[in-house]
């Protein structure tokens, strides 16, 4: 088929269009058509159709737009002259009118009508969030000696996956920031001569702040965003509703297993990035400032009392409650596709990094100003 | 499971399932309207009709995983929508559910799958187990995959691997939800197959979701015909067919 430019011309209150009104050419004439609609005066428009050769749904959909537009500017539109082919394309293929009533979703709402949604919407999620708090230490504690509903061997895998898979790395970061606090505030330290405290710096910063927080953070990157990731497929794959339709808690069969593993292995973990922390400051201690193994030791041990290490400790348990439940929470809450999966997963692993650092901010006030009262 | 099938008198005239007055849906939109149906004993009950009209969200209501807005679900004639979940999961374990598209456990193997049911809900030793898992797999002809992980099968296994995992507990109810959609004519007429051999010899009572003409033809004892979320007609598949409804005729002539 040959194609036939399109026109369209202004006759007084009549746009009258000339050959294709096809998709090749539609932005050209739609342009040309409203600029000539512009300079139109009247309270009708005519749309002009009997020198159309062709038309498709693009056409289609444009003159239903100069219609609509013409309808804006308090014109009617009508359109005459299409032969029958045209006419039937024009039919079948323009949008029909919304039902009155029915389209509330594209009514702009007042502030107030969007406070109020966004606060029912919070709201509903602060209580999913209670709920799955308390499904999680209800099975996790109460229940922890009937193992009836929680996947079989998982708990040892998990412990694996969160506690085993993570010491590389933990180690190594650990190590890293041990080190570089220490080569900091050991030029600090050395215009007072006061060398050796470089120890009891790195021992107290380790034990009660950093040791906590680099391994929080490690692990609710690589284990929280992995939770978020399962539970999400599997409520996007429907298979938390096969579950649940077999009489097992998903929250039971899922988190609890977990939940166990990382109550267990997130306090080693700390512990083991405190000490490694530790020795990073120990290297720069040996090999830059010029203090000897043994004082460097016996300086640490002397520092650290059994508060300092609670404190870590409590921390730690706190910080991979707080992981596991947020993980688990944005892994539930995913509706719709495999898209939603990688948005839950992003907005785990945020929230939960600043859940971590907020409440690590909580509980160092709640240790400084609360250390005379705490009795341990 | 046994104590169910003593108490029936006359099977063919026990209720199994039975809504009534049923209304559901999301947020806003109202979904099901006044839904009333029953299903019996040992009899395949279709709930059918064009997309959209709220076929899974009955089915879903069935087994409480969506609420309902109001009305009553009964299952073996135990109101469930108001049971605690103790209660409720006491229940479902005599009920097998297929889902859509299997829903099987990814992480697992097909064998670890059929195998939850019996480890979570029975004090089987694990021979056992690991017996009664290849007598399932092999029902559905899929005793050659116990080793293989679901992302290895095709559509149609995970399907049947899917009600092997639902009738592990040999459960006297099995609810499935579009077991044709999106299998070729042959698989899909494959799984009507198991279906009505599953309700032949174990006895099962299957109240099932489709819109595959072809495929209710073949299994329906009764059906459900619903539309824009009310039942339009509920009896045995044959008087619907001549009971001269315009929707029904249609869509069993366009189906």
């Amino acid at each position: 088929m040959t194609f036939s430019e399109p026109t369209v011309t202004c006759d007084e209150a009549r746009l009258v269009y000339r050959g294709d009104v096809t998709l090749v050419s539609i932005s050209r004439l739609y342009e040309d058509s409203r600029a000539i609609l512009k300079g139109v005066e009247g309270d009708r428009l005519e749309i002009d159709l009997s020198g159309v050769t062709r038309i498709d749904t693009a056409g289609a959909a444009m003159l239903d737009e100069i219609a609509a537009a013409a309808a804006g500017m308090g014109m009617t539109a009508s359109i005459y002259g299409a032969d029958q082919e045209i006419s039937r394309t024009l039919q079948d293929f323009s949008l029909k009118p919304p039902k009155s009533g029915k389209d509330l979703e594209g009514r702009k709402m007042s502030f107030l009508e969007r406070i109020g949604q966004w606060l029912d919407k919070r709201d509903r999620e602060i209580l999913e969030f209670i709920y799955l708090l308390a499904d999680t230490f209800y099975y996790g504690f109460v229940k922890v000696l009937d193992p009836r509903g929680r996947r079989k061997g998982e708990f040892t895998n998990q412990s694996l996956l969160i506690g085993m898979n993570a010491l590389p790395i933990v180690g190594l970061v650990s190590f890293l920031i041990g080190f570089i606090l220490a080569l900091q505030s050991a030029a600090q330290l050395r215009q007072f001569g006061a060398d050796i405290y470089v120890a009891d710096l790195i021992a107290i910063a380790m034990t009660r702040e950093m040791g906590p927080l680099i391994t929080a953070i490690l692990i609710a990157g690589r284990s929280g965003s992995s939770i978020t990731s399962e539970i999400a497929t599997m409520v996007v794959t429907e298979e938390t509703d096969a579950l649940k339709s077999m009489g097992l808690n998903p929250v039971k069969y899922v988190v609890v297993p977990k939940f166990y593993a990382i109550t267990m292995t997130m306090p080693m973990l700390t512990i083991l990035s405190i000490i490694i922390g530790i020795f990073g400051a120990l290297v720069i201690g040996y090999t830059y400032m010029g203090i000897a193994v043994k004082p460097f030791v016996d300086q640490v041990v002397n520092v650290l009392v059994m508060r300092d290490i609670i404190t870590g400790l409590i921390k730690s348990l706190v910080f991979a409650w707080l992981i596991v439940i947020i993980a688990a929470f944005y892994g539930f809450r995913t509706k719709g596709g495999p898209a939603e999966v990688g948005r839950a997963t992003t907005y785990s692993v945020v929230a939960s990094i600043f859940a971590v650092i907020f409440a690590d901010s909580i509980l160092g006030l709640i240790f400084y100003f609360g250390q005379d009262i705490v009795i341990y | 499971m046994g104590s169910h099938r003593q108490t029936e008198k006359s099977p063919e005239e026990t209720i199994v399932v039975e809504a009534t007055d049923l209304n559901s849906g999301y947020e806003e939109s109202q979904v099901l309207f006044d839904i009333s149906f029953t299903a019996r004993a040992h009899r395949i009950t279709v709930i059918l009709g064009t997309s959209g009209c709220g076929k899974t969200t009955l089915l879903k209501n069935l087994i409480r995983l969506h609420d309902p807005w109001s009305g009553s679900v009964r299952l073996f004639g135990e109101e469930i929508t108001a049971l605690d979940e103790p209660e409720f999961d006491r229940i479902m374990k005599n009920v097998g559910v297929l889902f859509q598209n299997g829903a099987l456990l990814n992480s697992i193997t097909v064998a670890d799958n059929v195998a939850v049911p019996l480890e979570q809900h029975t004090e089987l030793p694990r021979e056992i187990i690991d017996r009664l898992v290849r007598v399932k797999l092999e029902l559905v002809e899929m005793g050659h995959t116990l080793a293989k992980l679901p992302s290895e099968l095709s559509g149609g296994m995970r399907k049947r691997a899917a009600l092997a995992r639902a009738i592990a507990l040999d459960p006297p109810l099995l609810f499935c939800d579009e077991p044709s959609a999106g299998l070729d004519p042959m698989t899909a007429a494959g799984l009507d197959r198991l279906i009505l051999r599953m309700r032949d010899m174990l006895g099962i009572t299957v109240v099932l979701v489709s819109h595959h003409v072809a495929s209710i033809r073949r299994i329906a004892d009764d059906v459900v015909f619903m539309e824009k979320g009310r039942v339009l007609f509920h009896g045995p598949l044959k008087e619907a067919q001549t009971a001269g409804i315009r929707q029904i005729d249609d869509f069993f002539t366009n189906g």
